[in-house]
């Protein structure tokens, strides 16, 4: 037996999965923000009254968090002291900069996880090239660590120039440090992630340390509490590139858990695509505030290297702390029910980024919401029935919805009624589908071919107009919407991801010493893994990223399996030019090419699941719960829509649209011309007509 | 598509055109060559209907050449043919008096074709860090400055004019580099046509002209309606520009008149055009005007040509905001990046919490290090840097920055692999900031030293240099202090500034980037920021 948990901002979710039936059992509860393993505990002594003996049976704890990402956003980590090279303790509050607003004069930025005094200078100095220009002094080293020690900080970080070119100077610190701060946890860059850009590799190692005594003390208190209800299994974390790591890893390096929350659904969305068979598949994951989204392409998601975190400005990229280490490649726009529409300054209609949040939640919650949102949208189309959201537990307000669409959209935008109720839903769409295209083609994908996969409260219900409007052929929305995305954490694959910088042009590298850094890697990885009790054939994945001599960025490559030493030049170099031409245009082969980092993946086969089948046996018929008037986009009028409850649809199942599929968590939508069916894991398949409409009409 | 486009749609439609030049945008960052590109972000991209009104431009445009390019690229599309164009044509030019104002802005222009009619242009300039010539502040004339690439095919239906690129390539120091940087507008303008292509077959237009009525008059009327709310009146400040040592100072005059929703920017009264690279063409001057005015007035809308519409420019020809040719440019920033701070301090009275103080990053920093390394190989390098922001009504200055202009660092580890320099620090000089209610950010200082050991590059590397406020500071606002000096020393003594400097392994370079002026009375200063900056050592304790 496994168990997945995920603990969210609001709710802490449970899938508890028997290996051998396939049945699931699932729990839901209330986060406690303060100890968030008090709520792990309530909810495994729930399941345990559900199922008696399931704790001591299970093997394997799956854990999701968004302790590390909370803890960055509300700047509640650690005492954090920094070492780096003389001359450049600034580099963390300098950044890059740049204005992320050309014109704005007032924008903010965001405030370093390090304040100045605590961020100390060493005497010592590399070359780019990893040579040593002045010798390491550790008199000034111990003179700074005795500063950090009066300061009573309670974590370092060290990042010193070059260094991912040779660590030296940076394991001499680390043994300086454990000498000198006994107990005090430290990060080194080099161990972190060794990447060229100082500022880049300085503000991810400092919140490495920002967070490691927060994330350490809760694993071990985790482990306490697991051990003292009679888990006898392991424990494991979700990283933000996908895979699982241990809880002595993830405590090591905690910056790698920083996304370990929305992971999830795209690994269940990696695993459904290989499961069903769908080359492409696009998950999409609408809650509240955002939506989250992920192409995966012949079952894999891609991984990016960097990204932000705690933006001062929610949605402007470059105002946020740049983190550098592997992550999922997630795209988060701010649409979510709870985005708020109204008529802009410049006379259009305006939905989102801000959100009304689950507090005071929209209009129709009846909580306090004044401005008209999606999902007050959402009622006022039909699309939701104001007497069973969230299984009936909680009536909606329709009337407070009509009145505030009409005072705070219709009205300013001199528009009729309905215009403004539809326009809210599509608008949304749009802006989903827009950033959706950008993000599909960016990745050599295409919108016309994808399955879309729609995950949380919201996205069943905006799945079709998104579908739509992708020109994609179907879509498929997993039994549980809202707890569909945990079954990812059973299919996570044991890895960990590996980067090393090292500037060598193609034409005169030594592909055989290249194979031996590729060697050391995948040893490193090794190493990683067998910590964490991995046993088996480790299979290890080479990537590199390489650039024309003098640019600035790297597009990365795949490397064939087998010795690096053995590839023939041309064909690296072929690669790389049909690589860069799709993304580009052009290529330039008479000009030369070096490779930039070294990437190796580690990892261990995936672990079966087998999926649950449903066992519903009643006729079509008995799942109508009858039929109500909802909008056709296309037709621009209310039309009757049959509602069903998919609880009690059979397999196989096959019903025409417009239908309203009911849930307790979500509501799918089916317009006209779509055909939904039932498979017999209770997955509903929705293939849309071929002539879809061009967006802005429909 | 209905004549007139409704509110919802046109949201839509807007939204996806943003997204395209940001695309576009993205791509020159990841193919670029020099770091004053692919790290500092020292270039612009943007699109017009077939018109050529400015329809939109990328997020992280640089306001000079954004500002510029909206009157240029229209006067230059207005200027071609149409029956001239082909599918294919790549146009390159980089007359300073076109565009963004010296030579080393280079421009790429695309028509865009749909349906066999040109629908859009594209246009992507970029600040190639080598275009030949002398590369100083003190030139007499264009020509010393580098190659002047009257507007051209480069592509014709396709196909390469090599000779174009021939010539290019004969006039530059590192040919390989230049010859990348246009491939990366190349590169940029072809994501850009092939997604605008992609929107009007999805969307079934024909073209984009009836879409740009709708952007371009709302963008007016947003602009329009926030300029009527300020009191109407004449407002007046000078500006003092410090310049080559033995001339008199350049004095820039500005008049804004706020009438209803117009507003006039008269410049009359300036300094005549000067002996040296500080000279400012029209467009580049106007696309400060323009700065200043959309920052204090609409800064969040996205821009485009209805921005412009309420504003007028007066600056006489034969000024030094609105030279000749063949005047000197190259070192134009040095004068007209004053030009937003000299509108922001003429307002101040009436807008005072929508103005900052003098800024150290007024002007830009550019420093240009080129030479040979000991195998002869040539590096050409370019860094460009702010100084400390001025702090404003509401906080303190917010860091280091170039302003009004934009710009990105390059980092420390980039700068020494692509060139034989060591960088000794970077960090920020405590007590430079302009003290006041708020204080002004602070400067920073960076030392470069030339090695002299196994790694010395050929003697001598050469170091020019564009730069200001080493003898005028940051000026405060309301009561508040002005910022610190900048500083130029070569090996500890004050250096010029503007000729050319001549290192030699083991000479150390000390820039020092000026100080933020501070906002409101020092004495009406809060306890709790006090006691900060003496925590952080960001002032004298």
């Amino acid at each position: 037996m496994r168990i997945g948990v995920d603990v969210g901002g609001t709710f802490t979710d449970f899938v508890l999965l028997d290996d051998t039936s396939g049945r699931t059992h699932t729990y839901k509860c209330l986060t406690t923000p303060r100890d968030p393993a008090e709520a792990i505990e309530q909810g495994l002594r729930a399941l345990e009254a559900q199922v008696p003996g399931c704790i001591s049976a299970l093997e394997e704890v799956i854990h999701g968090t968004t302790l590390v990402i909370n803890a960055i956003i509300e700047r509640k980590g650690a005492r954090t002291g920094l070492l780096t090279t003389r001359g450049f303790r600034d580099v963390l509050e300098l950044g890059r900069e740049i204005r992320y607003a050309a014109y704005d004069a007032f924008a903010e930025m965001p405030v370093p996880l390090v304040p100045r005094e605590r961020r100390l200078e060493v005497n010592e100095r590399l070359r780019a090239d990893g040579s040593v220009l002045v010798p390491f002094d550790e008199a000034s080293a111990r003179a700074a660590i005795a500063s950090l020690r009066d300061q009573q900080v309670e974590s370092v970080a060290v990042c010193l120039l070059n260094s991912f070119e040779n660590p030296a100077h940076e394991l001499a610190l680390k043994r300086l440090l454990a000498e000198e701060l006994p107990g005090v946890p430290v990060s080194i860059s080099y161990e972190v992630l060794p990447q060229i850009r100082e500022y880049e590799r300085t503000s991810t190692t400092v919140t490495n340390a920002y967070v490691k005594p927060l994330t350490s003390r809760y694993l071990l208190q985790l482990t306490d509490r697991l051990g003292a209800l009679g888990f006898r299994g392991r424990l494991f974390i979700m990283l933000s590139s996908g895979g699982v790591t241990s809880a002595t890893t993830a405590a090591e390096f905690p910056v790698r858990i920083i996304e370990s929350g929305p992971t999830a659904a795209v690994i269940a969305g990696q695993y459904y695509s290989r499961l069903f068979d769908c080359p492409e598949m696009f998950c999409f994951d609408m809650g509240g505030t955002t939506a989250k989204s992920c192409l995966i392409q012949d079952g894999i998601a891609g991984v990016v290297p960097t990204f932000e975190v705690g933006r001062v400005q929610r949605f402007q990229k470059g105002s946020g702390l740049t983190i550098q280490v592997p992550v999922v490649d997630l795209m988060e726009i701010g649409a979510g029910g709870g985005s708020i529409a109204r008529a802009s300054k410049l006379g259009t209609l305006q939905v989102g980024p801000d959100s009304s949040g689950a507090e005071p939640g929209p209009i129709c919650y009846g909580r306090g919401g004044t401005g008209p949102t999606v999902t007050d949208a959402d009622l006022l189309l039909g699309y939701l029935d104001p007497e069973y959201f969230l299984g009936g537990t909680m009536r909606l307000d329709v009337a407070a919805a009509r009145r505030g669409v009409e005072e705070h959209v219709a009205g300013p935008l001199g528009v009729s009624f309905m215009d403004a109720v539809w326009g809210i839903h599509d608008l949304i769409n749009e802006t989903m589908a827009a950033a959706a295209k950008t993000h599909i083609a960016e990745r050599g994908g295409n919108p016309r071919l994808v399955t879309v996969a729609a995950f949380g409260g919201a996205g069943p219900v905006h799945a079709w107009g998104l579908a739509r409007k992708l020109g994609a052929p179907r879509l498929v929305v997993p039994p549980n919407a809202g707890v569909g995305s945990a079954l990812g954490f059973f299919t996570a694959p044991r890895a960990f991801d590996l980067v090393r910088s090292h500037k060598v042009p193609f034409a005169t590298a030594d592909l055989a010493r290249l194979e031996g850094l590729f060697r050391e890697l995948e040893a490193e990885g090794e190493r990683t893994l067998r910590k964490a009790g991995a046993e088996g054939q480790i299979r290890f994945t080479r990537s590199v990223e390489a650039r024309f001599i003098g640019q600035g960025s790297e597009t990365s490559l795949p490397v064939p399996e087998g010795d690096f030493a053995a590839l023939d030049p041309d064909t690296l170099r072929a690669l790389f030019d049909a690589t860069y031409e799709r993304l580009y245009g052009r290529t330039y082969p008479e000009s030369a090419v070096e490779f930039v980092n070294f990437c190796v993946r580690a990892s261990l086969p995936v672990q079966l699941l087998q999926l649950p089948k449903i066992t519903t046996r009643g006729t079509v018929a008995a799942a109508r719960k009858g039929e109500r008037q909802a909008w056709c986009g296309t037709e621009r009028a209310f039309v009757p829509h049959a509602v069903w409850d998919r609880y009690k649809l059979p397999p196989d199942a096959e019903i025409p649209g417009p239908g309203i599929f009911e849930e307790r968590e979500s509501t799918v939508i089916v317009g006209t011309g779509g055909r939904a069916r039932v498979d017999e894991y209770g997955f509903l398949w929705v293939s849309l007509p071929e002539e879809h409409g061009n967006a802005g009409e429909d | 598509m209905p004549a007139k486009i409704d509110p919802i749609t046109l949201e839509i439609l807007w939204r996806r055109l943003i997204s395209i030049v940001d695309e576009s945008d993205a791509a020159v960052a990841r193919t670029a060559f020099s770091s004053l590109l692919r790290d500092a972000h020292d270039y612009t991209c943007m699109f017009t209907d077939s018109r050529g009104r400015e329809l939109a431009q990328g997020t992280l445009a640089t306001p000079g050449q954004s500002g510029a390019m909206a009157l240029g690229i229209r006067q230059l599309v207005q200027a071609l043919p149409p029956d001239s164009l082909h599918d294919g044509d790549v146009f390159i030019t980089n007359d300073p008096w076109a565009l963004a104002g010296h030579l080393n802005d280079v421009c790429v222009l695309s028509p865009i074709f749909h349906r066999g009619r040109t629908v859009a242009f594209t246009a992507c300039i970029l600040h190639h860090s080598d275009i030949g010539g002398r590369v100083a502040s003190d030139n007499r004339e264009v020509f010393e400055e580098g190659l002047f690439i009257p507007l051209v095919r480069l592509y014709e239906a396709g196909r390469l004019n090599e000779g174009v690129l021939a010539m290019i390539r004969a006039n530059v120091r590192t040919p390989d580099q230049v010859n990348g940087d246009i491939r990366s507008q190349i590169a940029a303008n072809h994501v850009c046509a092939r997604q605008i292509v992609r929107m009007l077959d999805e969307y079934g237009l024909s073209d984009l002209d009836a879409l740009a009525d709708e952007i371009i008059g709302r963008s007016e009327q947003s602009i329009r309606a926030a300029i009527a709310r300020a009191p109407a009146g004449v407002y007046r400040a000078d500006g003092v520009i410090e310049q080559v040592a033995g001339q008199p100072d350049v004095r820039i005059c500005c008049a804004v008149t706020i009438d209803g929703s117009d507003i006039t920017v008269d410049l009359s009264g300036s300094s005549p055009q000067v002996h040296w690279g500080g000279n400012v063409v029209y467009n580049f001057t106007y696309a400060y005007v323009h700065m200043a005015i959309k920052s204090i007035f609409d800064p969040e809308i996205p821009n485009n040509e209805g921005i412009a519409a309420p504003i007028r420019l007066i600056a006489p020809e034969g000024t030094v905001v609105n030279c000749r040719h063949p005047a000197a440019v190259a070192a134009r920033m040095q004068i007209g990046h004053f030009i937003t701070e000299v509108i922001y301090r003429a307002l101040a009275p009436a807008l005072p919490a929508r103005v900052l103080a003098g800024s150290g990053g007024t002007p830009a920093t550019m420093q240009m290090f080129y030479g040979r390394y000991r195998d002869g190989r040539p590096f050409h390098t370019v860094l460009i840097r702010g100084g400390g922001m001025g702090a404003g009504a509401a906080s303190d200055g917010a860091g280091s920055f170039i302003f009004p202009a934009n710009g990105a660092n390059t980092p420390v580890e980039i700068l020494e692999s692509d060139a034989p320099l060591l960088i000794e620090c970077r960090e920020l000089l405590t007590g430079s900031g302009g003290a006041g209610r708020h204080r002004g950010a602070l400067g920073r200082r960076e030392v470069f030293r030339v090695p002299d050991d196994e790694h010395a590059p050929q003697s001598p590397v050469s170091l020019a240099i564009q730069s200001g406020r080493f003898r005028l500071p940051a000026e405060g606002l309301f009561g508040g202090q002005p910022g610190a000096l900048a500083q130029f020393l070569v090996n500890g003594q004050p250096g010029n500034p503007y000729g050319i400097t001549r290192l030699e392994p083991g000479d150390v370079v000390t820039m020092d980037a000026a100080g933020g002026g501070g906002y409101g009375d020092p004495r009406e200063r809060d306890p709790e920021s006090i006691a900060r900056d003496r925590r952080e050592g960001k002032v004298k304790s």
